[in-house]
C-alpha cells in the first residue's frame, strides 16, 4: 500500500471554496450509511463514499474527483439531516467540487452545460428566444409593476418539450386560481442552483447576479416557481447576494387557493396516486403537506405513501447536476421509487419537480411500466379536473 | 440477661392461607417459649402494639417474628437493639410464597425456619459495644484537589482535619498546569484555573492543621484510634479515620522509546506541554523555535499490554485542551491528534466538536504502531495507518506530544506506610490500584477507616476528584461517628458485635490473620493474633477459618449456626423426603432468595436455608454437623469470586470455595460422596437460576441416595 501524504494546504483551500464543516466530521459513517447509492448497484455505488470522501477532503489528498466518486452525490440532503456532529455534507462536497471547477477538472458530460450556461443563460442549449415557446396558444400575462407575483419557469420546463407541459399546467392552474402573475420572458437566466452544487461558483455568481438586477429591475416582490430547485437558491442563495423576494413553490400557491376555494377540482376519480416527496421541495425546502392537501382534493383520489416518504423520501437521481449525467439503467434510483409505487398500488406516480419528472418518466419506459403507472408532474393532475 | 422469648406469627400476607398458623405454636414450646401470640398484620398499629407492650412490661426481651422478610418494614420493626435481641424468621418470602399452600411439607418448611429462628436468638447475647475508639480528627493525606476537597469538607462538617502534602504548596498536579478542560456551559472553551480561594480557605480554616513538605513515617493503630507519625519529626498525632489522596504520576515516558521519547528532543509529553504552556510559550525543545505543525499521539503507553494495559480516562481530554493552546498562540498552527478512540464523556463532546470546528485533525489509528522518524521539511516524520482512510499516511511536524496516562500515587511507595501484620500498603487489585469494589463502594479499601479519592484510586478529571474529596470526607465522618459508637461501619454499619477470641486456645496457626481481608489482626511476637476491633467489617471470615473455633460475636457463632443445623427435622430414609441446607451469603443471596418469592417461582420443599454474614465465615463443622445429622445435600451461594468480585468482603467466597475443595477431599475419604455439597456463586440478578439449581441439586441427591449416616 503506498504510503499517502497529506496537503493541509489543499484541505485549506477547500474549506475555503466552501466546506467549511469539513473537520467537523468525526468520520462515523452515518452519511455512508444513509446515502441512496448503498440501495443500488454499480460504479458509482462502489466508488461513492462520502464518509471517505470528506477523510480525503480533511486530508487535503487525491483520488476523488471521478464522476462516479465526488460527482456522483445527488445533494438529496439525507445525509446532512442525519449527520449527528451538524456536518453541512452537502457545502462540503460544493467545497471540493469546487476545487476542481476552478482547475476545470470536472466531469466531461457537465462542460456543454456549462458552456450553455455561459452562453445562452441556460443549461439546455435553448437560445434565449424560445424560452416562451412553451407559452404559445396560451395568454401567459407577462409580468408588470402591477402584477402580484413573477412566474419564474425552470429552464427545464421552458426547453425540455415533455417539461413544457409542466409549465403549462402551472400557468393554467395559477389562471384559474385567479392568481395575479406573470412572466419576464426572455430575459430570465438559469437559477444556478445545480451549476453551484456542480461546483461553478463563478458561474453562479454570474446568473444570479443577472437574475437579481433583472428582477429587482422589474420591481419583482413575489415569486412563484416550477421547480423545488429554483425555490431552494432564490429563497436560500439568493438573499445574500441582494435578491430579497418571497418565493413560493407553485405547489403552495395552490394549496392556499384549493383552502380559500378559489379552485374546486372535479370530474372523473383519478384513483390511486402516490406522491415522491421531491428532494429539495422536502428536506431542502420543509414542503411536503401541501402536494398532499392537493392529491386528495382531486375527485376519488386515494393517496399512496411510498414506503419512503416525507423526510425519508428517496431522492430521483438528478440533484446536484446528475441530471446531465449518465447513469446506467439497473442502477438508477427512480427505478426504486418506480416499483415502490407500484408495490403501494398506484396507478399514478406525482410528483413536483421537473428533475424528477425526467428521471422518473425514463426509468417507468426503460422498466416497461408505463402501461402500468403513469408519471406526471402534480400541475397536470390538478389541471385536468379544473 | 435472663431471655424472655415471646414468638409473634403473623398470618397476613398469604402466610395464614398456606400454613396452618396454629400448629406452630408447638415448636416454640418444645424450646420452651412460653409467649405465643399470632395476629393477621404484626406491621399494622395494633399487631406492633402487641409486641411493643410486651417489650415495655418486661415480660418479653428477645424476639423472634414469623412474618416477612428482616428486609422489609424496618420501619415498624425498629427495636431498641441494646436491649432485645431480634430475629425475623422470613415465613413469607422464603416459604408460603414459593411453596405450595396447604401442604405437609410447606408446613415442615415453616415449622423448621421457626426452630431455628428461636435457637439462633437462644445462642445470642446482648451486644456490649467496644467504646474505646474515640478520636474524631480525619487525616487527609495529599494536598491536590481531592485532598483539599475532603479536608475542607470535612473541616466544614466539624471535624478536626490534619492535612498532609508532601510538596511546599498546595494544589498537586493542578498547581502546574496551564488551564482547565470546559466544567461550565457551553463546555466550548478552555478555562483558567483558580485554586487560589480553596488555598486560602484551607489555611484559614480553623479545623484544618495544614502540613505541608511533609510525609507519613507510620500509622498504627485502627479507626478511632490511628497514631500517625511524620517524617522527621514533624508530627506526631492521633486521627479516627483517613482519606488517602496522593493523587497519580505520570506514566513514566522513558519507556516510549519506539515513540521516539529520548531520542527526538522534540518529542514531548503532555506533562511537559502543561509546563511550558504555564511559563507562557509552546516552543520545541530542540531549537526553540514556534511549532507550525504538531501532532499529539493519543494512548501512547495506555491501552496497551506492554506497557499500562488500562485507559486513564482523561488524556483524550487534554490534549483536545492542548490542540486548544497550540491554536490560541497561533491560529494557523496545524494540530493533528492520532487517537485510537477518542473517549469524550459527560458534557465533553461539545468541547471535542469544538476542538473539530478549530480545524484540528483527527487521525484514527493504532497509536502503539506509528513511526516517528527523522524529518525533512519539519523535523519529524510520523508514519500512520489512518483507519479511516483505509491506509497509510506520513506527516511532517515539528513537535509530537505523547498523551501518557496515570498511575496511581501508590504504585511504589505504599505512602501511609501502616503498621499492619499484612503489609505498609492499600492491598491492590489491579495495575497498583487500592482494591475496591469501584463501582458499589467506589471510596471503600481493604483497610477499615481509609478511604480513598480522586486519581490513587482511579484516573479522573480535576472535577471528579474534587466530588471524589467531599465523597470520600463523607466516608471518613461516618467512620469516626459509627467506631466511637462501637459500631461497625459498611457494610454492617450499625453491627455492634465484633470477634472475641477465646485465646487460651489459640495455636497459632494465622489463619486469621491472613485471611483477614482487612487485616484486623496483627500479631504479636508469638504469632498469637491482636484484634483491632474497629478494623473488622464483621464478616466473620476469621470465624470460618478458625480450625479452633475460638472467634465468636455475640450474635454469631460456630455453636449457634451448628445448633440451627442440627435443629431441622430430618425425615428417615424411608420418607422419601431429603433435607437440603442452604448456607447463603446475607448480601446478594438472601435478598435473591427473596426475590424468588417475590416472583413466585417454586423450588424443592426440602431445603432450608442459613443467612450467612459471608460465605467466607463457614466452618467446616458445619458441614460435619450437617451431614452427622442425615442431612443429604448442602448447598452453599455465595458472590461472585475473581478479579470481578461482588463479594462485600473481597474474598469470602472465594475462600469458602478453597475451603470446600479441601472438604470434598475429607468427604471422598469418608466415602461420602463430593457432590453432596455444591458451591454457587450467586449475584442478585440471579434470582432466577436459583430454583433450576435446586432442582438440579435435588436430581442428584436421588441419584445419590439417602444420605448414609441418616438416623444414627
Amino acid at each position: 500500500m503506498e504510503t499517502k501524504i497529506p496537503f493541509l494546504e489543499v484541505s485549506d483551500a477547500i474549506v475555503m471554496s466552501g466546506a467549511e464543516t469539513l473537520y467537523w466530521c468525526m468520520q462515523c459513517g452515518l452519511c455512508s450509511g444513509s446515502c441512496p447509492w448503498r440501495l443500488v448497484p454499480g460504479e458509482a455505488s462502489e466508488q461513492f463514499n462520502i464518509r471517505l470522501v470528506q477523510r480525503m477532503g480533511q486530508l487535503g489528498l487525491e483520488g476523488f474527483e471521478s464522476e462516479n466518486c465526488l460527482f456522483a452525490c445527488t445533494t438529496c440532503r439525507t445525509c446532512v439531516d442525519r449527520c449527528p456532529r451538524g456536518v453541512d455534507i452537502i457545502g462540503n462536497v460544493r467545497g471540493m467540487r469546487s476545487m476542481l471547477a476552478e482547475v476545470g477538472t470536472i466531469p466531461g458530460s457537465l462542460k456543454p452545460i456549462v458552456g450553455s450556461l455561459h452562453s445562452q443563460g441556460n443549461p439546455w442549449s435553448g437560445t434565449p428566444e424560445k424560452r416562451t415557446e412553451w407559452t404559445e396558444g396560451l395568454n401567459i400575462p407577462i409580468f408588470s409593476p402591477d402584477t402580484e407575483y413573477f412566474l419564474f419557469v425552470c429552464c427545464t420546463s421552458c426547453y425540455d418539450i415533455r417539461s413544457r407541459k409542466i409549465a403549462k399546467s402551472v400557468a393554467k392552474a395559477l389562471e384559474s386560481a385567479g392568481v395575479s402573475f406573470g412572466i419576464i420572458g426572455n430575459e430570465e437566466s438559469c437559477c444556478g442552483e445545480s451549476i453551484r452544487k456542480v461546483g461553478d461558483e463563478a458561474l453562479f455568481q454570474k446568473l444570479a447576479e443577472s437574475n437579481i438586477n433583472l428582477y429587482n429591475g422589474k420591481g419583482v416582490k413575489k415569486i412563484i416557481v416550477t421547480s423545488p430547485h429554483c425555490l431552494y437558491s432564490f429563497k436560500n442563495e439568493y438573499p445574500e447576494l441582494g435578491g430579497n423576494w418571497e418565493v413560493y413553490h407553485y405547489t403552495e400557491i395552490l394549496a392556499d387557493a384549493l383552502k380559500a376555494g378559489k379552485i374546486s377540482p372535479v370530474g372523473d376519480s383519478v384513483g390511486p396516486v402516490a406522491l415522491h416527496d421531491p428532494c429539495y421541495l422536502g428536506r431542502h425546502n420543509d414542503i411536503y403537506d401541501q402536494p398532499r392537501q392537493i392529491i386528495e382534493s382531486l375527485p376519488g383520489a386515494e393517496l399512496k405513501e411510498l414506503s419512503r416518504n416525507r423526510k425519508n423520501s428517496l431522492c430521483c437521481g438528478g440533484g446536484g447536476g446528475r441530471v446531465w449525467m449518465e447513469t446506467k439503467a439497473g442502477e438508477r434510483f427512480a427505478e426504486l421509487r418506480i416499483s415502490e409505487a407500484l408495490d403501494a398500488g398506484a396507478a399514478t406516480l406525482v410528483t413536483a419537480c421537473p428533475y424528477c419528472i425526467t428521471m422518473l418518466e425514463d426509468s417507468c419506459n426503460v422498466m416497461g411500466k408505463s402501461g402500468e403507472l403513469k408519471v406526471m408532474d402534480l400541475s397536470e393532475l390538478l389541471v385536468e379536473k379544473l | 440477661m435472663d431471655q424472655n422469648i415471646g414468638v409473634y406469627l403473623c398470618s397476613g400476607c398469604g402466610i395464614g392461607d398456606a400454613i396452618d398458623i396454629e400448629a406452630l405454636p408447638a415448636v416454640g414450646e418444645e424450646l420452651g417459649v412460653s409467649r405465643i401470640v399470632s395476629h393477621d398484620c404484626f406491621c399494622g398499629p395494633e399487631g406492633a402494639k402487641i409486641i411493643k407492650d410486651d417489650l415495655a412490661s418486661g415480660d418479653v426481651n428477645c424476639v423472634v417474628l414469623g412474618a416477612c422478610s428482616g428486609r422489609v418494614k424496618s420501619e415498624v420493626f425498629d427495636f431498641d437493639l441494646m436491649n432485645t435481641i431480634v430475629e425475623r424468621v422470613n415465613l413469607r418470602e422464603h416459604v408460603v410464597w414459593c411453596q405450595p399452600a396447604g401442604n405437609e411439607d410447606t408446613q415442615a418448611m415453616a415449622e423448621d425456619y421457626l426452630r431455628m429462628g428461636i435457637i439462633r436468638v437462644q445462642k445470642s447475647t446482648l451486644p456490649t459495644p467496644y467504646l474505646e475508639a474515640l478520636d474524631k480528627t480525619i487525616l487527609v493525606v495529599g494536598g491536590g484537589v481531592a485532598g483539599m476537597q475532603a479536608a475542607l469538607d470535612a473541616a466544614l462538617a466539624g471535624y478536626s482535619v490534619k492535612l498532609v502534602e508532601k510538596e511546599t504548596e498546595l494544589g498537586g498536579h493542578m498547581l502546574k498546569w496551564f488551564k482547565n478542560t470546559p466544567t461550565i456551559p457551553p463546555y466550548h472553551d478552555i478555562e483558567n484555573i483558580n485554586l487560589s480561594s480553596t488555598v486560602d480557605e484551607i489555611k484559614n480554616h480553623q479545623n484544618i492543621e495544614l502540613f505541608t513538605g511533609a510525609e507519613i513515617e507510620k500509622i498504627g493503630g485502627a479507626p478511632g484510634m490511628f497514631d500517625v507519625t511524620l517524617q522527621n519529626g514533624a508530627g506526631a498525632f492521633k486521627v479516627g479515620s483517613i482519606v488517602l489522596a496522593a493523587g497519580w504520576k505520570p506514566y513514566d515516558a522513558t519507556k516510549l522509546g519506539s515513540l521516539g521519547f529520548g531520542q527526538f528532543p522534540d518529542v514531548v509529553t503532555n506533562v511537559q506541554i502543561e509546563e511550558m504552556a504555564k511559563s507562557g510559550s509552546l516552543a520545541c525543545p530542540s531549537d526553540g523555535s514556534a511549532p507550525s505543525v504538531v501532532a499529539f499521539i493519543q494512548c501512547a503507553g495506555s491501552r496497551d499490554q506492554d506497557h499500562l494495559p488500562y485507559c486513564s480516562a482523561v488524556c483524550c481530554r487534554v490534549s483536545l485542551k492542548q490542540a486548544m493552546y497550540f491554536k490560541e498562540q497561533n491560529e494557523e498552527t496545524k494540530v493533528i491528534i492520532f487517537y485510537k478512540d477518542m473517549r469524550t464523556p459527560e458534557q465533553s463532546e461539545e468541547f471535542y466538536k469544538q476542538v473539530q470546528k478549530s480545524g484540528v485533525i483527527f487521525v484514527k489509528t493504532d497509536t502503539s504502531k506509528i513511526s516517528i522518524t527523522e524529518g525533512s521539511e519539519h523535523k519529524l516524520a510520523i508514519e500512520a495507518m489512518d483507519e479511516l482512510l483505509g491506509e497509510p499516511i506520513q506527516m511532517e511536524v515539528d513537535m509530537a506530544v505523547l498523551a501518557t496516562g496515570m498511575q496511581p500515587a501508590v504504585i511504589d511507595n505504599p505512602i501511609l506506610n501502616l503498621e499492619y501484620r499484612q503489609g505498609p500498603a492499600l492491598p491492590e487489585l489491579k495495575y497498583g490500584f487500592p482494591d475496591s469494589h469501584f463501582v458499589c463502594f467506589p471510596y471503600e479499601t481493604r483497610r477499615t477507616g481509609i478511604y480513598t479519592a480522586g486519581c490513587v484510586r482511579q484516573p479522573m478529571t480535576a472535577g471528579r476528584a474534587t466530588n471524589d474529596g467531599t465523597g470520600a470526607a463523607l466516608k471518613a465522618i461516618q467512620c469516626v461517628e459509627l467506631s466511637s459508637q462501637g459500631k461497625a461501619v459498611h457494610p454492617r454499619a450499625g453491627d455492634m458485635s465484633y470477634p472475641e477470641l477465646f485465646i487460651q486456645r489459640c495455636t497459632q496457626c494465622k489463619r486469621c490473620t491472613e485471611e483477614c481481608p482487612f487485616g484486623m489482626y496483627n500479631e504479636d511476637i508469638k504469632g498469637t493474633p491482636l484484634p483491632h476491633p474497629t478494623r473488622c467489617r464483621r464478616c466473620a471470615i476469621c470465624m470460618g477459618s478458625c480450625p479452633e473455633r475460638i472467634i465468636s460475636f455475640n450474635n454469631y457463632s460456630v455453636d449457634m449456626i451448628g445448633s440451627m443445623i442440627k435443629s431441622v427435622s430430618v425425615p428417615d430414609e424411608y420418607e422419601e423426603k431429603p433435607r437440603i441446607i442452604g448456607m447463603i451469603c446475607e448480601n446478594d443471596a438472601f435478598p435473591a432468595v427473596d426475590m424468588v418469592g417475590l416472583n413466585k417461582m417454586q423450588y424443592p420443599p426440602w431445603v432450608r436455608f442459613i443467612p450467612l454474614r459471608c460465605l467466607g465465615s463457614i466452618n467446616l463443622v458445619w458441614i460435619a454437623d450437617a451431614l452427622s445429622k442425615g442431612i443429604d445435600g448442602i448447598v452453599l451461594f455465595g458472590c461472585k469470586f475473581g478479579d470481578d468480585y461482588q463479594c462485600h468482603f473481597i474474598q469470602g467466597s472465594e475462600l469458602a470455595d478453597t475451603r470446600m475443595s479441601k472438604i470434598k477431599e475429607t468427604l471422598d475419604r469418608l466415602v461420602l460422596e463430593s457432590d453432596r455439597i455444591r458451591l454457587e456463586q450467586i449475584s442478585i440478578d440471579d434470582y432466577y437460576r436459583i430454583p433450576q439449581i435446586l432442582e438440579e441439586f435435588t436430581a442428584r441427591l436421588e441419584e445419590l441416595g439417602p444420605n448414609p449416616y441418616k438416623g444414627f
